[in-house]
């Protein structure tokens, strides 16, 4: 097909979600506290790379409060409640009294070290899992999604975009109804008037998709049998490369005896800044 | 082109009909603009053609409706993308992509056009609205009259028959609605393409049109030539309020035929004028101030800005897109990076004003009133307000129901009009009793009704109450009728600040309509032609 000679700029549409996809199986596969805090620091240095000043790229900001909270919550959670779990004693929470029937579960109590090392691991894991995903939504803007996605699933292509760019608007509403907050008057930070925050974010989040879907709607998206480019959106030996890094930790990961770990730790945190060196 | 026959339209859980039993048609190469009261249905009608109602939006409808012999009824808006192309409220909220050029030709690949066609057409509808030095740019860094002819051109570029148009120039400056404006005309008249506008500012755009279909609100339309309908029209531009003054045989659509028929005036001064207020403390002082776009640390949007604003005086703040004025209104509430020099508001720095603390000195009704809004309805709004203004039980209402003549007290604020929302927001700001009030383009929507409403309500505020207003606008009228003094920006600089009559004369393209249609005097509104008139008789 003979398409515009424009050259595309950065990756394929679907690069940040193919490189969110292996990154995340390579940590999930390999389960463990360094792995995960080496996708952390990894995803860290990637969204500090490619931070641009188009709107889509703010949210990276608020997706990572949201995965500190989320990493803070898992590791009070693993300490306060749990079965009791052997080790050495590193601290001692006070305990409240179950019922009877609720027999091996606690509530605050002794934190032993083995009860720490796999809070760290969960927690990390976690919060690794959110940073990945939230680079990948950041550094993609989900229109363009709709251009790559086949036609014949339009209504799940729509149904996606308008799930994947309610993240960036709501993170700009935000910013527009907290102006607002402090123009009524209303001072502090507290629960009551974060719902205040949310209802107009969540209802202009809601108007904009709503515009969207009419605006492609009306422009025949998804009606005309045959759907032709003007700007090449082939995946190219850049993508190639740029997801290379964690599909060859993964295969090894996959393969390796999983003692060999701290290696290929290494070797992940390396490889997965490829799309550094491909851009 | 269009052919409405017996059509009805009812919203679901709704009690108006929008439409009934309404029958009209529009002939090819037509230019038509569609009017009415806020919340008349004017979106409604728009919508009806491309199908986006009912098959989008809900609603019950009967009747036929055919457009470019194709019976919407039965298609989708999809299927008729490649005969009417629609251009919405609010571009910035529809825009697929992230480069201009590849916004543009989105229509085409869906419609499946082939490559080397669809590179031919591109260009051409971006030579046609002038988008040519702006195709490789990130659309969300262009201005909003820019962020329009995008919208048009990816509209335009799929050759449709029809173009759809809802309020194109409610976000624009006077020069970049002309141009918007002349560019609709242009197509009409050189590639026969039908357009039908909505718009609450006829002023700009009554001179352009064929025919006007006005949506009276009570579910029936009336359908006539540009002269017709002004004759008895209850909303008309200031133009045609004139010539209903001067009691002219005919009703002039442009400046141009006005002055062909009307007699020559020729006076010196303001008779009878309304007087100027004398003017107390200094409420909003600020000095050699440079800021900040929010957004952005390295681009000034102001620099080095003097002004000083005093108890009892409107002043309007005008200029074109991207010129600077919300950063400066912004900077007179602390919410704008203020780079260097100072603000201050009764002698306090906003920024460092929180709470309670702000709201007493200084209230700011921002460019979308919807964002102070987050009750569940008007009511319940305005209980909140007495609550964080700290003020008597019922006294928001209070001020909400001598704004608005038909308060619609259980309503979800998002539901009613955009003037109900303003007086809202309005409402909620002035139960603090803040002794400056900034308001940023408030007349977004809004039509002369709801003006008018505003303006005798500012006026009160100001004269009466002694307080100070500034107000952002791009609407000129406005700015004639309620503004004592006119600042004006251009690229972050005041270069203007004087009368109003001194500064909106000195521009042709922000003259109003009055002062040019009457070149040899000093008015400015319809209301001080009046006066002389009546006088005189």
């Amino acid at each position: 097909m003979k398409t515009a000679h424009i050259q595309r700029s950065g990756f394929h549409p679907l690069f940040w979600w193919v490189w969110a996809v292996l990154t995340s199986s390579v940590v999930l596969v390999l389960d463990t506290t360094n792995i995960s805090m080496a996708a952390i620091a990894a995803t860290l240095m990637l969204a500090a790379g490619f931070r641009g000043s188009t709107y889509w790229r703010t949210s990276f900001k608020w997706i990572l409060r949201l995965a500190l909270i989320a990493f803070a919550f898992r590791m009070l959670i693993g300490f306060l409640i749990g079965v009791p779990m052997p080790g050495k004693v590193l601290f001692t929470l006070p305990q409240i009294q179950l019922p009877e029937f609720l027999v091996g579960i606690r509530l605050g109590g002794p934190v032993t070290e083995q009860r720490l090392q796999s809070t760290l691991k969960e927690a990390t894991l976690l919060a690794a899992l959110i940073l990945i995903f939230a680079l990948s939504n950041s550094l993609s803007n989900p229109h363009s999604l709709l251009k790559v996605l086949p036609r014949r699933f339009y209504s799940i292509g729509l149904a996606g975009v308008i799930a994947t760019s309610v993240a960036p608007q709501a993170v700009r509403s935000i910013s527009r109804v907290r102006t607002a907050k402090r123009l009524r008057g209303q001072p502090g930070n507290g629960l009551g008037s974060w719902r205040r925050v949310a209802i107009p974010v969540l209802e202009d989040s809601l108007e904009r998709s709503i515009d969207l879907a009419a605006s492609l709607e009306s422009r025949g998206y998804g009606y005309f049998p045959k759907t032709t480019r003007y700007r090449a959106q082939r995946w190219q030996i850049t993508d190639t490369l740029g997801v290379s890094g964690p599909a060859y930790v993964l295969i090894a990961a996959l393969m390796l005896n999983p003692t060999a770990a701290l290696l290929l730790g290494v070797l992940f945190f390396l490889l997965i800044l490829t799309p550094v060196v491909a851009r | 082109m269009i052919n409405f026959s017996k059509v009805s339209l009812i919203y679901p859980n709704s009690q108006r009909t929008i439409i009934e039993d309404v029958s009209f048609e529009v002939n090819e190469g037509e230019f038509v603009l569609l009017m009415g009261h806020t919340g008349a249905g004017k979106s409604s009608v728009l919508r009806l053609i491309n199908g986006l109602v009912p098959h989008h939006t809900g609603g019950i409808l009967s009747g036929s409706i055919s457009v470019a012999g194709r019976s919407t009824s039965t298609l989708k808006p999809g299927e008729l993308a490649d005969v009417v192309g629609i251009v919405g409220q609010n571009p910035a909220n529809t825009f697929v992509s992230d480069i201009v050029e590849d916004e543009i030709a989105f229509s085409l690949e869906t419609l499946g056009i082939a490559p080397d066609v669809m590179r031919k057409r591109v260009e051409e509808v971006l030579d046609l609205l002038a988008l040519t030095p702006l195709r490789r740019k990130n659309i969300s860094e262009l201005s909003g009259g820019e962020q329009q002819r995008v919208a048009i051109a990816a509209a335009l570029v799929a050759n449709p028959k029809l173009l759809l148009l809802d309020e194109p120039t409610s976000a624009l400056d006077p020069i970049a609605a002309e141009e918007v404006l002349s560019i609709l005309h242009r197509l009409v008249h050189d590639l026969g393409l039908t357009v039908i506008l909505s718009e609450h500012r006829l002023e700009r755009v009554i001179q352009f049109v064929d025919r006007i279909i006005l949506i009276h609100g009570d579910g029936s339309l009336e359908l006539g030539t540009a002269e017709e309908v002004m004759r008895s029209s209850p909303i008309a531009p200031p133009l045609v309020e004139l010539a209903r003054a001067l009691n002219m045989p005919t009703i002039p659509l442009s400046v141009r035929e006005f002055r062909k028929l009307a007699p020559r005036i020729e006076i010196g001064e303001n008779v009878g004028s309304s007087g100027h207020n004398s003017l107390g403390e200094v409420l909003l002082s600020i000095n050699e101030l440079s800021a900040a776009y929010e957004d952005s640390q390295r681009a000034y949007a102001l620099s080095k800005v003097n002004l000083e604003i005093c108890a009892g005086e409107i002043v309007a703040l005008m200029g074109r897109n991207g010129a600077g004025k919300t950063t400066l209104l912004k900077c007179a509430v602390g919410l704008a990076p203020v780079i260097e020099g100072q603000v201050r508001v009764s002698g306090k720095n906003p920024a460092h004003l929180e709470g309670p603390d702000l709201i007493k000195n200084v209230g700011y009704v921002p460019q979308e009133p919807t964002d102070l809004l987050y009750g569940q309805s008007i009511l319940e709004e305005c209980a909140l307000a007495d609550r964080d203004n700290n003020v008597a039980e019922g006294s928001t209402l209070e001020i909400y129901k001598s704004l608005m003549q038909m308060p619609d007290l259980s309503s979800h604020p998002r539901d009613v009009s955009e003037g109900q929302r303003l007086g809202l927001a309005l409402s909620i700001i002035l139960s603090a009793q803040p002794p400056l009030i900034v308001l940023d383009e408030p007349t977004r929507g809004l039509d002369y009704q709801a003006k008018k409403t505003l303006v005798q309500t500012l006026k009160q505020v100001a004269a009466q109450q002694r307080r100070a207003v500034l107000i952002s606008t791009h609407d000129v009228e406005l700015v004639a009728e309620v503004a004592d003094r006119v600042l004006f920006l251009a690229d972050g600089e005041l270069i203007a600040d004087g009368t109003t009559a001194e500064v909106l004369n000195a521009s042709p393209a922000f003259a109003p309509q009055v002062a040019k249609a009457l070149p040899h005097t000093n008015w400015i509104t319809v209301e001080e032609a009046e006066r002389y008139f009546n006088a005189k008789n």
